[in-house]
């Protein structure tokens, strides 16, 4: 088994909302986060600011802990919707969340959102955000890392059981028509946990989740995988690259929609570097193994 | 009954080793055996932490551990505490602490007031998603000596620059020192927002202040 190698988030392009992308969109903050029609608008004029192949939403990691019950300060134009305080101070009682509603609420708009850009014509990436993230806006990381320590099996439930709501909102996006699906969770890379820390999520629940989602892999839907994560499963030897020649001078995004079918899981680089060019037109797809 | 020594040990080993557990423990039996708080906090509890910072350094140890060895030391250090001998003249350099508005990313900012409390400055920890004003109040108010801010988002920075031109307003720019640290940070951006030093990690956070201070 070889080392899991970090990947550096530069946080590039749109962490947060550009004051020049929103100038003269006659939107209102935090309203427009809100509803589904203006994060569709706001979604494209960010997609055409930045020059990407595709657009992308939501514009935070606070969605699926919002609907499990997470609190959440909508921010202001610069600056996003992000947590508030925390609502547990206990892994268990993270296991006693309400799974989400589709239904209702942000979530919905998103995945409305969603259905709305594609029905114009566009790529959409939904952002999908893995347990630590999730938990970043509900229980103190300082519970969580002591719990993984003293409590393993219990917080292994906790990672199943925001991984299955994960995996149903994956399956939900499927149906609002979402062709790329972005999985990361930056949260929880090895810089922070430490590589025997990492190994053990991977273990207990990145590799084993992520054949869940491979089976969402279609002709219509790719899944994209943070750098992070896909450092991680090659250093734990649950993954190997394999080599697409696609074109010179071609974008990763562009790549990942033109490889959509051929390829389950995208991964060499943060889809948020709109810019990044592959080199020598090679695609590395990711394969489990 | 222990010696003094071994007990120093106990709470030092309890700390490194992150078992909070066994450093309440053995500070209870360090208090009942008439020892000086003071000495427990220093050569036990610190002691511990300062083993831990090591090996931060040297990449054998990783954030997790590090916050899980302050915890242990938090724990002692609330079952040690109440009995240090009242000071009327404390020279501790006080600093304010916070992640800046907009910003919820404090894992960072945590290490760094740990490192900088082990190693005897008085924090105030402001926290996350901090209202810029607040660093300047608290400050203010305080009579802190440094004002400590981080982040990790291109699209909050801003922040920093904005209470270093409070801290200009309210007057006490010249009685602070400004340190800031995160992901985007540099030590270009430092310079040009007029922050007095950047430092890349919590380690070096500490040897900045330090130095800010002019302390050995």
């Amino acid at each position: 088994m070889g080392e899991i190698k970090d990947f550096n988030c530069t946080y590039d392009n749109s962490a947060g909302i550009n004051g020049e992308v929103t100038e003269g969109l006659g939107l209102t903050f935090p309203d427009a986060y809100l509803h589904a029609d203006t994060m569709a608008k706001l979604s494209r004029a960010l997609k055409e600011h930045d020059g990407a192949a595709f657009c992308e939403l939501p514009f935070c990691h606070t969605v699926e802990a919002e609907a499990m019950g997470g609190l959440v300060n909508y921010g202001n134009d610069k600056t996003g919707p992000r947590a508030k305080e925390y609502i547990c101070t206990k892994p268990e009682e993270l296991l006693e969340l309400q799974p989400i509603d589709f239904s209702k609420g942000r979530i919905h708009e998103v995945l409305q959102a969603c259905r709305m850009l594609r029905e114009q014509g566009e790529h959409v990436v939904l952002q999908v955000s893995g347990p630590f993230t999730i938990l970043n806006v509900l229980i103190d990381a300082r519970y969580v890392f002591k719990a993984m320590r003293k409590q393993p099996e219990v917080m292994k439930e906790v990672f199943w059981k925001l991984g299955n709501e994960v995996l149903r909102f994956m399956e939900e996006a499927k149906k609002y028509g979402v062709d790329l699906i972005s999985y990361a969770d930056s949260s929880g890379g090895v810089n922070i946990l430490g590589p025997k820390m990492a190994e053990q999520v991977v273990e207990d629940f990145t590799y084993e989740f992520l054949k869940q989602v491979e089976g969402l892999a279609d002709e219509h839907t790719m899944i994209l995988l943070c750098p992070k994560t896909t450092f991680a499963l090659l250093g734990t030897g649950h993954g190997k690259l394999k080599d697409h020649l696609t074109e010179t001078g071609i974008r990763y995004g562009e790549a990942c929609i033109r490889m959509t079918g051929k390829a389950k899981f995208a991964g060499q680089m943060c889809i948020k570097n709109v810019g990044y060019e592959l080199e020598n037109g090679i695609f590395k797809e990711l394969v489990l193994i | 009954m222990s010696s003094k020594e071994e007990l120093l040990k106990r709470l030092s080993d309890g700390v490194f080793e992150m078992e909070e557990d066994d450093v309440a423990e053995a500070a209870q039996e360090y208090l009942d055996a008439g020892y000086p708080a003071f000495d427990g906090i220093m050569d036990g509890l610190v002691d511990g932490m300062n083993r831990a910072s090591e090996m931060y350094e040297q990449e054998e140890y990783f954030v997790t551990d590090v916050l899980l060895c302050s915890d242990a030391m938090y724990v002692g250090l609330d079952i040690l505490r109440p009995y240090l001998p009242e000071t009327k003249d404390d020279h501790k350099v006080k600093a304010v602490i916070g992640v800046v508005e907009g910003d919820t990313h404090d894992i960072g900012k945590n290490l760094v007031k740990i490192m900088m409390e082990t190693a005897g400055f008085e924090m105030i920890d402001l926290g996350r998603d901090v209202e810029l004003q607040k660093f300047v109040d608290t400050a203010k108010e305080e009579h802190a000596d440094i004002v400590c801010m981080s982040t990790l988002m291109t699209t909050t920075m801003g922040g920093m620059e904005t209470v270093i031109h409070l801290l200009e307003e309210a007057g006490i720019r010249d009685q602070v020192k400004v340190m800031i640290g995160g992901g985007p940070i540099s030590q270009k951006y430092a310079d040009k927002i007029g922050a007095d030093g950047y430092s890349q990690n919590a380690v070096e956070a500490v040897k900045l202040a330090k130095s800010l201070m002019k302390i050995a």
